[in-house]
């Protein structure tokens, strides 16, 4: 059996006083495009630096393809990683950066470097590209090693809508031919949905939610009704987060099998949704109920 | 990695050697105006162990005229910490300071195998540098060795093997305090701090013992020319031997005031005289190969330490 891209066990890391992530126990499935979303300061910079042996975890282990990144770094080589902002030496031209980048990996592909070259002068230094090529440039790098584990931080940050469907294209297209495994952090959810297959959401260091993004939508319905004391509903596992508006009643649940209360209107719901939904803490303030007038009798 | 070495340091090196071949020119222009003045002066004649009337003046004015010049020259000794602050220094500071680091060490060469070469490469050329230096400032000193002697300190430290051992350390520092310090000025002023307190703690405590000094006695008036020795202490001590304190040399002066008499004259009367305790001339190679085995040594413990500790480095 093959060991999984990233396999996480109780991981857990300490910066002075706080805990950037805690408790991370995480699987990822061979040949997956994750999302790992969550807001900032959620973990996600700290899952990446810990898989890429950039830093060491305070409690836990950490394997990325079978191997500690620590004690065998040599497994980055087959690990193509864009650290947040897509850090590279300002001063080198593009063409130096390849070069660079080709000297630095035994194994190299210049097939997908080049088709970036296309649209930017390789003698243009690097410091003066723009965000959009720049990220892409970082991309190709990546991409560059041929590796069988893409972790890219944050690379739409910076770039316009455009920019960014673009270097999904150029994702996706390097990635179709190896089936390598993506793990893409963000904290905007609409710029990973298009292509991830699997989510793992961390929240304050810990995950929240992780799982095929098929299955999680399958799994999870939106209740509309009248509101009333909520006992339990049929068919529903848990309430992931309720919702008042006026007399309204809006509840994501977690379903455990069909929903036939006919009071309810039953509904799928969006990844973004459920993720939104994920991300706020646990129980949300209801607010007060309206108070109610009085009825008085005319006549 | 040589390429990226050279890529990335090539200012660095460009400068190294830019500032070397300015120094060498100036060497020369300013060796010329010495060799001929040595030679018109007919100094050699005056050396020992040939020493005729009228040396004293000669030899005299030969050192006052190039004084200043030597005390450049011998300014040239901080030259090695430059090698630390403006090469080494940057070398890991730079990348962690702008987050190329995150770039540089997440390739398929590992970060210890980066540090390594990097290292080391840079370690040859400021090798061949201060070996230049060091051959430049040998040459250029060459008429003053001849008259007083390179074992002591303004000539020890700026001739032979140490230079180049003193460079390397320097490097190693710079490199270890990127690391440690992770911001560029930081590490520089580190690398400074640590770099001159080392050289002094070797200069004042250790290399005066790396062998036991010898001791001679001066009686009397004594008006030989400075010796090619390094002179440790001079001490004045009476017959007996013992030591003589500043109060009971002041009480003795000023007795022999008192009494109209000549105050050397009277010291020598009561037997009084200087010990002087120095470090031979002939020492010069032991302990040259000494003190850069303990400044390369040093080194190479500085640049091990960096490179176990730059995997275990959190970023």
């Amino acid at each position: 059996m093959t060991p999984s891209p990233l396999d996480a066990r109780g991981l857990g890391k300490r910066f002075r006083r706080d805990w950037g992530l805690r408790d991370c126990t995480l699987t990822i499935p061979q040949g997956a495009i994750v999302g790992l979303a969550g807001p900032n300061a959620a973990g996600k910079s700290t899952l990446l630096a810990l898989a890429t042996g950039l830093l060491a975890p305070t409690e836990g282990s950490i394997e990325v393809l079978g191997k500690d990144p620590l004690r065998e770094p040599s497994v980055l080589a087959e690990v193509g990683y864009v650290a947040q902002g897509a850090p590279l030496y300002r001063s080198f031209s593009v063409a130096e950066t390849i070069e660079f980048a080709r000297r630095t990996n035994a194994r190299w592909n210049d097939e997908i470097v080049s088709h970036f070259l296309t649209r930017i002068a390789s003698e243009t230094k690097v410091g003066s590209l723009s965000a959009g090529d720049r990220a892409r440039l970082a991309l190709a790098l990546a991409l560059g090693k041929r590796p069988q584990l893409v972790l890219l931080d944050e690379p739409f940050a910076g770039l316009d809508p455009l920019a960014g469907r673009e270097f999904l294209q150029l994702l996706m297209d390097g990635v179709a031919e190896t089936s390598a495994t993506v793990v893409i952090a963000s904290h905007v959810i609409a710029d990973i949905e298009r292509v991830c297959d699997h989510i793992v959401l961390l929240t304050e260091g810990g995950i929240r939610l992780e799982g095929n993004v098929e299955d999680l939508l399958e799994s999870h319905r939106i209740l509309m009704g009248p509101r009333r004391p909520l006992g339990s509903i049929r068919g529903v596992h848990t309430v992931v987060r309720e919702r008042h508006s006026g007399r309204q009643l809006t509840l994501l649940v977690l379903a455990a099998g069909p929903i036939v209360d006919p009071s309810w209107t039953v509904d799928r719901v969006g990844l973004e949704e459920l993720l939104l939904a994920y991300m706020a803490p646990e129980r949300l303030p209801t607010p007060e109920p309206p108070e109610r007038l009085p009825l008085r009798w005319h006549g | 990695m040589a390429w990226v070495t050279w890529r990335q340091h090539r200012a660095q090196v460009v400068a190294v050697f830019g500032l070397l071949a300015l120094v060498a020119a100036a060497a020369f222009a300013t060796h010329l105006p010495i060799r001929a003045a040595y030679h018109r002066n007919t100094l050699s004649e005056c050396l020992p162990p040939t020493a005729r009337s009228g040396c004293d003046i000669i030899v005299r004015h030969f050192e006052n005229q190039f004084d200043s010049w030597v005390a450049i020259v011998r300014g040239l000794a901080v030259l090695p910490a430059l090698v630390g602050l403006f090469v080494g220094a940057p070398l890991l500071a730079r990348e962690l300071e702008h987050g190329t680091h995150r770039f540089a060490w997440t390739q398929g060469v590992t970060r210890r195998r980066w540090l390594l070469s990097k290292t080391a490469l840079l370690a040859a050329v400021t090798l061949v540098a201060a070996a230049l230096l060091s051959a430049v400032v040998t040459w250029w000193r060459g008429p003053f060795d001849t008259l007083e002697g390179r074992m002591a300190p303004n000539g020890f430290d700026i001739e032979g093997v140490v230079v180049p051992a003193y460079a390397l350390f320097a490097l190693a520092v710079g490199v270890l305090a990127g690391l440690l310090f992770r911001r560029t000025v930081a590490a520089m002023t580190a690398t400074l701090v640590v770099f001159a307190s080392t050289r002094l703690i070797v200069l004042n405590f250790l290399r005066p013992h790396f062998m036991s000094p010898l001791h001679r006695s001066v009686v009397g008036t004594d008006s030989a020319r400075p010796t090619a020795d390094w002179l440790l202490s001079d001490t004045l001590v009476d017959a007996g031997g013992r030591q003589i304190t500043a109060g009971r040399e002041d009480l003795a002066v000023l007795h022999a005031q008192q009494a109209g008499i000549d105050p050397h004259n009277y010291l020598v009367s009561l037997g009084w005289k200087r010990v002087i305790s120095y470090q031979p001339a002939g020492r010069f190679w032991t302990f040259q190969l000494i003190e850069a085995g303990i400044f390369a040594a040093l080194a190479v413990a500085v640049v091990l330490a960096a490179i176990w500790l730059v995997r275990r480095t959190p970023t």
